[in-house]
């Protein structure tokens, strides 16, 4: 054995002695003149120290990974040895003009729209109903929130087995003598897109409904009781106390679900494998890029429909921010205070 | 107090995972003059998995300075991730090689080991040199072959038999009476695994064959023009054959090798009649019966003939599976290779995967008919063409794939299957 541990432990300790130092240094509580005085480059040396290793990851698993997508998006390459093949902004333009890569973006768009509209009130309704107390309150709880652990490879593959054509739902329904509604629910482009929208509202609404569990707690117990002795009803209260004061917890979860519906892959491979999202209908700008990309061997090709998806989220992500989150965010994220 | 026991619980499983991913360690030759090298294959179950373990334990006790670490990667995963590991410089030393564009592009990238001189003259003995074509590219030879893999049609006796078929079908039209026999005995004519897209593709790659001679296809290998006349008949073939419904219901969402539900499955579980394929199904239909055996009443027969199509009728597709070695493996690498190419090993190959050897004497050793039909037509055939989607390498192979099974499911017909084949040289 070198040194060299011995080494790293002592400077561990050192550390844990700084931090330990600054955090008594930075305790407000004690009388000023026992307050010893920061040295002029403690300060950048805590930035570096807390946020180093954070910042170190980041750029080497986001911001390089994104530069190096936008560096071979230039090319066109097979993705064996390094790329020469420079060919300029050639590949966005048969991006841009594939119906293949359009009709998967009007998929995504249609999957944002959706999701919201059919999560966010049944989501609402189910944490109100939720907040009350009631029996079976946990059981519920539970059911609901089970989907959003399971890992996106469980449900997909489950669901995939349970909808196919001689899955479990077409077998039930023949033996409740429902066999006219029997479908075939994974590969009918007319009745695809539905599908996946059943399985990713099932799946994510719990996550919803957790936000909003949460944000209901938030709300001053005062306001229901002043409320009430005014002579308000149920949906009254609900109406002009709950939904409003939700507000924020709202425009967060859209948030995190349109960029969710943007980003959309793993259900859509699982369930449709590498090739016929297309052909069903149900194809999103992810896997239109795995399939034209990987599978094609075309990584050149592939990396710049990751940087067209990549922009395509950051707009709306910032656009999102600017005129939504506004009043939430004022003086976090955007400069001026908002009126 | 919590915090930091929290913390250091954190640093240790940090230290620990970087101690872990040092014990990786790189394969190839340390100082002591022990071997370790990595093979990737896609047998992931049964006796397919069984073969390569004991083929490694065989050599290593053969040669005990060399240890081999088998790594079983499922079939339609492979490429992809090996892609991955030649790119970051830290390839499996051994692994599978499907050769035509995919084997071209490893080449060029510096990514193979060149085997030209390095194959024994014992292996030359029993392995023909017309094996060795498909794992030859600029004269030199980059994989070790295997098994050759003729495609054609694989059928359940007792199912034809019960649908009062007898013989095989000389031309399209008998198979599509065929068909219409299997409907009415209540079994589903032809398994497709469609969600896989390439069994659903090899439909089209053989009216191709019939449609198209063997100049054609090479011109257009090279040129990535679809233009000549044959190919859009291939693709009216395949669509008016299609019209007939001869595939099993939900074929879009059928696999083509995984569980009973995958169309090699139905076969196996007699709720299919034939399946289109390549000479590796026995053992994946063996895999996947009820007691996971070989299917007894498995038979084959070629593709039919296309009347009126240019190319010869007893042409035959399929591929020779090999194994290649990682340029930087080490040189007992190829030991291995010329290892598994070896009499008893190739007889423990077939056994394993019910797939007909690539060495002529483990040939000789073949029992089963269906198998002795494969090598039959196979040494018979006027010309052998590999798979066409790896003829036509890799990106209009891809984009083929997708267009058959567009066109399968009505949603896009022969002209626009030409159009897709064309466009995607835009792409790659």
């Amino acid at each position: 054995m070198s040194n060299a541990p011995q080494t790293t432990s002592t400077e561990r300790v050192s550390t844990a002695e700084l931090a330990q130092h600054d955090g008594s240094v930075a305790r407000a509580s004690l009388p000023s003149k026992q307050r010893r005085r920061r040295t002029a480059w403690s300060g950048p040396l805590e930035i570096a120290i807390l946020a180093g290793p954070a910042i170190v990851f980041f750029v080497a698993f986001v911001i390089l990974p994104v530069a190096m997508a936008a560096y071979y998006g230039f090319y066109r390459w097979n993705g064996y040895g390094p790329p020469t093949n420079f060919v300029g902004l050639q590949n966005y333009v048969v991006i841009l003009q594939d119906p293949a890569f359009l009709q998967a973006l009007s998929h995504n768009a249609f999957i944002v729209v959706a999701s919201l509209v059919l999560q966010g009130p049944a989501a609402i309704l189910l944490a109100l109903l939720l907040n009350r107390r009631m029996r079976g309150q946990s059981v519920i709880r539970v059911l609901i929130f089970v989907p959003y652990v399971i890992s996106e490879v469980v449900v997909g593959t489950g669901w995939s087995l349970m909808l196919q054509n001689n899955g479990a739902l077409n077998g039930w329904l023949r033996n409740l003598g429902l066999g006219a509604l029997a479908h075939d629910w994974l590969a009918d482009p007319g009745v695809a897109m539905w599908t996946l929208m059943g399985i990713l509202t099932w799946k994510y609404i719990g996550f919803a409904v957790i936000l909003f569990l949460a944000g209901l707690q938030g709300i001053p117990e005062e306001l229901y009781e002043a409320a009430s002795l005014d002579g308000a009803s149920y949906w009254q209260i609900q109406r002009r106390i709950t939904l409003p004061l939700l507000g924020p917890t709202l425009r967060i979860w859209a948030f995190l679900s349109v960029i969710g519906a943007l980003q959309l892959f793993d259900l859509v491979y699982i369930i449709w494998g590498q090739y016929v999202a297309s052909t069903a209908g149900t194809s999103t700008m992810a896997s239109y890029m795995v399939t034209n990309g990987r599978n094609a061997g075309n990584y050149g090709y592939g990396n710049a429909v990751a940087v067209v998806i990549f922009i395509i989220s950051l707009v709306v992500a910032l656009v999102y921010q600017r005129f939504v989150l506004r009043r939430d965010t004022a003086g976090a994220l955007t400069e001026r205070k908002a009126r | 107090m919590k915090a930091r026991k929290f913390l250091r619980g954190a640093a240790i499983l940090a230290l620990g995972s970087i101690a872990l991913s040092a014990c990786g360690g790189p394969s190839g030759n340390s100082s002591d003059g022990k071997v370790s090298m990595t093979l990737w294959e896609n047998s992931t179950t049964g006796p397919g998995l069984e073969f390569w373990k004991s083929a490694v334990a065989d050599f290593e006790k053969a040669n005990p300075n060399v240890t081999i670490n088998v790594q079983a990667i499922q079939n339609e995963d492979l490429d992809g991730k090996l892609q991955t590991a030649l790119n970051s410089g830290d390839a499996p030393d051994i692994f599978m090689q499907r050769g035509g564009g995919k084997m071209t592009a490893m080449v060029q990238a510096g990514q193979l080991m060149d085997l030209t001189d390095k194959i024994s003259p014992d292996t030359k003995k029993v392995v023909s040199a017309g094996s060795f074509k498909a794992e030859t590219y600029q004269d030199k030879v980059w994989a070790m072959p295997i098994a050759v893999l003729p495609g054609g049609l694989f059928y359940s006796q007792d199912l034809l038999k019960a649908a009062n078929i007898t013989g095989a079908p000389a031309t399209i039209s008998d198979l599509e009476a065929d068909v219409e026999k299997l409907k009415a005995s209540g079994v589903a004519p032809v398994a497709l695994g469609g969600k896989d897209a390439w069994p659903a593709a090899m439909w089209f790659y053989w009216f191709s064959l019939r449609e198209c001679d063997a100049a054609t296809m090479q011109k257009t290998a090279d040129s990535k023009d679809f233009s000549d006349p044959c190919w859009l008949k291939a693709a009216q073939d395949l669509q008016s054959f299609a019209d007939k419904k001869p595939f099993n219901d939900g074929f879009l969402t059928t696999s083509a090798q995984q569980g009973a539900g995958s169309s090699a499955g139905l076969l196996a579980n007699h709720k299919a009649g034939m399946e289109l394929m390549g000479a590796w199904d026995p053992g994946v239909i063996a895999s996947l019966t009820p007691d996971q055996k070989p299917l007894k009443d498995l038979s084959w027969y070629p593709f039919p003939a296309v009347p009126g199509g240019k190319g010869d009728p007893a042409a035959i597709m399929g591929g020779v599976d090999g194994f290649s070695c990682s340029v930087n493996a080490p040189k007992e690498c190829v030991d291995f290779l010329n290892f598994i190419a070896s009499t008893p090993q190739q007889v423990a190959y077939y056994k394993a995967f019910n797939a007909p050897p690539v060495n002529s004497e483990a040939q000789k050793s073949v029992t089963e008919p269906y198998l002795q039909e494969i090598l039959k037509a196979y040494n018979a055939a006027p010309y052998v063409s590999q798979w066409l989607d790896t003829v036509l390498g890799q990106n209009i192979g891809n984009a083929l794939n997708v267009a058959v099974v567009d066109m399968l499911a009505g949603k896009s017909d022969p002209q626009k299957l030409i159009q897709t084949a064309n466009d995607a040289a835009k792409k790659g």
